[in-house]
């Protein structure tokens, strides 16, 4: 009974000097420029430790269900290839694969920190120029577009994700219908809008979304989500809610995908805009 | 009674003495002279240790106030100092001490456990002073040196004080 007793001062002792010392230190920081820096660099670094932790821990209780979505994704891929065989006629070695696809060259990395729940988020990849990334690529899954890189460092590169206030991507419904701009919609984690469909057209609820190809940054007929109900603009567009078939709160594998003729059409634009 | 009223008077003449000597006594970028350990060291053993750390904590609010200095400085400082002040005490004094509350002294304990239990204090508080006052813009040369200066000085300051305040009556 004494034993827990001094388990329970001792508990109580530790949580006043705790909070004491947390008082003691928000006086200082509110009062000294330099321990203000001095105390928001050690918040910043306990955060980043805590938060990659919690981050490492939640990765790995989430490996089955990673696991799970990777061997659908392998056995789609497979089935098409297989397709593909049937079709041609002919076989293809594993080294004989092009590093280049269709005008577009494809890495793949890991995402190591994913911010989910601000109106401007980001991702961290943990490839870098030293792997051939180079900025304006796209980030993409099997199941939809992720981000953009916006900075590469030697051996990581900083993305913004599509879940950011202020990016916008060309988008399709159908892979020949109607094209507009597609945007994360700041209120749910899987919900987008596609705005600027010309009001002549019907969208119907559940039609499939896929990049235009018009942006130069995703490739086109990427599948992006299926489409909701749509709402006349200033009658003359319609906007469209959008379901997104992206799960951002599981992403932890994703390509990055540059298109090889970027600087080529910069350049012809820069020529333009002279 | 009388006792306990002379050494709340102690207590606080000391706590001016170490507003004053923040204020009027400058020695010089190396070295930070403070009483504030020796002053918590030196409260009663029969304090709980949550009291102690709410009257390092308050003390030493009143010197950043009443000083020229960051506010919080100090208090960040002692506070670590009243929180480890009985694990010490028992350390050096042996567990007794602290369950039967008796006063430590020159006299009944000895010069020399007495100043490891001054030393022990006052490294306490002057590290995390040191540290927190240069906010890591100081190299940690200059940490170190100023940390042996410092600890010199303020155990020189904090025997005759201690004498002072801890007597063989309390």
């Amino acid at each position: 009974m004494s034993g827990k007793r001094n388990i329970f001062r001792i508990c109580v002792n530790a949580a006043v000097f705790i909070l004491l010392e947390v008082a003691a230190l928000v006086m200082l920081s509110h009062n000294g420029q330099m321990q203000n820096i001095w105390i928001s660099k050690g918040i910043h670094a306990f955060h980043a430790f805590f938060w990659g932790g919690a981050e490492n821990i939640r990765d790995y209780f989430s490996l089955k269900k990673q696991n799970a979505a990777l061997a659908e994704e392998n056995f789609r891929l497979s089935q098409t290839i297989r397709a593909y065989r049937e079709l041609t006629g002919r076989e293809m070695d594993g080294d004989s694969i092009p590093e280049t696809t269709g005008g577009y060259r494809y890495i793949h990395a890991d995402a190591v920190k994913i911010s989910n729940n601000r109106m401007h988020n980001y991702l961290i990849l943990d490839k870098g120029s030293e792997d051939g990334v180079e900025e304006l690529s796209g980030v993409i899954t099997s199941n939809g577009i992720v981000g953009i890189i916006d900075a590469v460092g030697k051996r990581y590169s900083y993305a913004r994700s599509f879940k950011n206030s202020g990016m916008v991507v060309s988008a399709r419904i159908g892979k020949e219908g109607p094209t507009g701009e597609i945007m994360w919609d700041g209120i749910s984690s899987n919900g987008a809008v596609l705005r600027e469909i010309p009001h002549h057209i019907a969208v119907q609820p559940g039609d499939t979304v896929y990049t235009s190809g018009f942006s130069s940054i995703f490739p086109p007929d990427i599948p992006l989500g299926v489409t909701g109900e749509s709402t006349v603009v200033n009658g003359s567009t319609f906007n469209v809610k959008v379901t997104l078939f992206t799960d951002f709160s599981s992403i932890r594998y994703v390509t990055i995908v540059h298109n090889t003729d970027n600087g080529e059409i910069k350049e012809l634009e820069g020529r333009d805009e002279d | 009674m009388k006792t306990e009223k002379n050494f709340t008077l102690m207590y606080l003449m000391a706590v001016t003495a170490q507003i004053l000597i923040c204020n009027f006594i400058n020695v010089g970028t190396y070295v930070s002279v403070s009483i504030l350990p020796v002053l918590v060291l030196c409260l009663p053993l029969n304090i709980p240790v949550m009291l102690l750390m709410f009257i390092a904590a308050i003390t030493g609010l009143a010197v950043d106030w009443l000083a020229e200095g960051i506010v919080g400085l100090n208090m960040l400082a002692a506070v670590p100092v009243a929180f480890i002040r009985n694990f010490t005490v028992s350390l050096l004094f042996g567990k007794d001490k602290t369950d039967r509350a008796e006063g430590i002294s020159i006299r009944k304990n000895g010069f020399l456990r007495v100043s490891a239990a001054i030393i022990i204090c006052q490294s306490v508080f002057s590290a995390i002073y040191i540290i927190a006052d240069g906010a890591g813009t100081v190299p940690f040369l200059f940490i170190l040196i100023k940390f042996a200066i410092s600890l010199c000085c303020s155990y020189v300051l904090s025997i005759p004080l201690f004498n002072m305040l801890a007597s063989d009556e309390k």
